[in-house]
């Protein structure tokens, strides 16, 4: 006699029940208890993605790739006309890891959205700015580990493509201020992301701004209030020129400090509205 | 035991939920069934923080949602079976939960073994079935040790043998002092296993009641098949019990079998054949819900 035998993969032993005696009230203070938990959970989520490993790889091979650019096939500065140095070229690609970081920092939150899993954090962490805490947190480092690599990247590949070293005095400096601008720009991404909540769309906007809309301003608007802008800020504190760079734009420029404190203004006004937004609308 | 009390939410000018109030006990198994548009979503939504009530709160144990220490270690909640990354693995998407409640890591093992993902751990959630779905969801609803879960639609993709298991593990659950508040279409499916049910339409509760008192909603019918149908049926008319006739054929309500088998026994009418029938739980329901259904077929 033949007999057939069903298989299934379900388990036999039955889900139970927990047996904990009453529940206590939550506190505040237990909220800010909660950042850790958030920060451990932002990270695994972080690392899980193969997203985020290729946009970190992608700021290697831009630092490796530009800095190779100008040593072989552009050779000399256009504005100043002396041969590029390591010490004036190794950050070249710090523009390009900033859009990496914001595009990160949207991506972080955008994609919760998208996919229904910022529900599951705030039925888990029902205090929501826990949860930007914990993703702001992840974002910095990760901005910040960006931003290092890239320059290292950036670095490694001017010295092997035969670039002389060149005055390395401000190179401490123009490495930590190119820091600072890549973990607010995550951060900034981070804001853009909670405001707009979908991610091509918040991407888009992005990049308009930063290669259309503010080249626009300051190619019509007044020295004095272009300068103003989040990334007329971002290339000061880079000390770059930009194309669309003038003598009168270029002696109207703030200080280091004011540009950093006028990016970082932009970012904490993106990430307070993306904040408030996260309170006031429902979590999707 | 959750107590959803005068819960009120309106979008715009549309009353979504309107002063709902009702209890689901520990130790069974509640259903909560309505139409499409019935303020079903919304009212779990609410029930676990997700959309703020315009009036009202939900207690558990006597404790609203957002005030509870760790909610997912009291509630285990899936609202959303796709509620997850597509490029995440299913162990890597239940340790960023886990962590996030501070749930030992070694926890996330386990619920992997409860819903039997255990071999597909590794695998990335985009390639996972709707059942497998379903299954990584409940994971992460389990993941707290909850007494308490909230599930909306669970056995939606699931194959007969997984339906089988969810409604063996959620009657489980509740026998050992669980608390299960479970939606579905499949009223059939929830009748096999639900204690009580909550049902609702256009916003409003339409009862909160055993399934036992819901099924005594509906009238039992008696057919008979006689070869003297008009002298049955006036002896029925009689005794004051609604008769339809058909040829040889009546139809009475409002009395059982028993009782019109009797009268005819009584009358020496030969009987050919008579049948007791009750109106299913689908059929109730839909009659309950019927005239609140945002969305009616032509």
């Amino acid at each position: 006699m033949n007999t057939a035998t069903a298989t299934t993969d379900f388990p036999t032993t039955p889900f139970v029940a927990s047996t904990a005696g009453p529940v206590n009230t939550r506190s505040r203070r237990l909220d800010l208890a909660g950042v850790p938990a958030a920060i451990r959970s932002e990270w695994i989520k972080l690392r899980s993605l193969r997203s985020n490993r290729a946009i970190f790889l992608l700021a290697i091979v831009a630092g490796v790739l530009m800095s190779w650019i100008l040593a072989t096939l552009v050779r000399t500065d256009p504005y100043d006309h002396k041969p590029f140095t390591v010490a004036g070229s190794f950050m070249v690609s710090s523009w390009f890891t900033l859009v990496l970081t914001i595009i990160a920092g949207i991506l972080m939150y955008t994609s919760e959205v998208q996919h229904g899993t910022l529900a599951n954090s705030v039925a888990a962490q029902p205090a929501r700015w826990v949860l930007v805490a914990g993703k702001g947190v992840v974002l910095t480092a990760f901005g910040l580990a960006m931003g290092i690599v890239g320059m290292a990247a950036g670095f490694a590949s001017a010295v092997a493509s035969g670039m002389d070293m060149g005055d390395t005095s401000g190179v401490v400096a123009t490495a930590a201020w190119t820091l600072v601008l890549t973990s607010l720009g995550a951060l900034l991404g981070l804001g853009i992301g909670m405001i707009v909540r979908h991610s091509s769309a918040a991407v888009s906007a992005a990049l308009v701004w930063m290669f259309v809309i503010e080249n626009l301003v300051r190619s019509m608007a007044p020295v004095n209030l272009s300068r103003l802008m989040p990334f007329s800020a971002a290339t000061g504190m880079l000390a770059i020129r930009s194309a669309g760079d003038t003598p009168a734009t270029l002696a109207a420029r703030l200080s280091r400090t004011q540009d950093a404190f006028l990016f970082a203004g932009f970012t904490a006004a993106a990430i307070v509205i993306g904040t408030a937004l996260l309170y006031r609308r429902d979590a999707d | 035991m959750i107590t959803v009390s005068h819960l009120t939410k309106r979008y715009g000018n549309r009353l979504a939920v309107s002063d709902m109030t009702f209890d689901v006990a520990a130790g069974r198994v509640t259903g909560f069934v309505g139409p499409n548009g019935a303020g079903k979503s919304t009212t779990m939504r609410m029930m676990v923080g997700l959309t703020r009530p315009d009036q009202g709160d939900v207690r558990y144990h006597g404790v609203s949602y957002t005030d509870l220490v760790h909610p997912t270690r009291v509630v285990g909640s899936v609202l959303d079976a796709g509620a997850m990354h597509p490029g995440r693995t299913a162990r890597n998407h239940l340790q960023a939960m886990a962590a996030l409640s501070c749930i030992p890591a070694r926890r996330v093992e386990e619920v992997l073994h409860e819903v039997g993902l255990d071999t597909a751990a590794d695998q990335r959630a985009g390639g996972f079935s709707l059942g497998m779905r379903q299954r990584l969801a409940l994971a992460g609803a389990l993941l707290g040790r909850p007494d308490v879960l909230l599930l909306d639609e669970p056995s939606n993709g699931l194959d007969p043998d997984g339906i089988r298991w969810l409604r063996n593990s959620l009657s489980e659950f509740a026998a050992k002092g669980g608390t299960v508040f479970v939606s579905s279409h499949l009223i059939g499916e929830l009748a096999m296993f639900a204690d009580d049910l909550v049902v609702v339409g256009g916003g409003t509760l339409l009862a909160a009641e055993t399934v036992a008192a819901t099924l005594a909603r509906g009238e039992t019918t008696v057919i008979v098949r006689t070869t003297d149908a008009s002298e049955l049926a006036r002896l029925l008319d009689r005794h004051d019990i609604v008769v339809g006739i058909d040829g040889d054929r009546l139809t009475v309500t409002g009395t059982t079998l028993a009782a019109v088998s009797k009268i005819a026994f009584d009358h020496r009418i030969h009987v050919i054949e008579i049948t007791e029938s009750s109106r299913s739980l689908e059929e109730i329901l839909l009659d309950m819900t019927g005239a609140s259904a945002e969305f009616v077929a032509a």
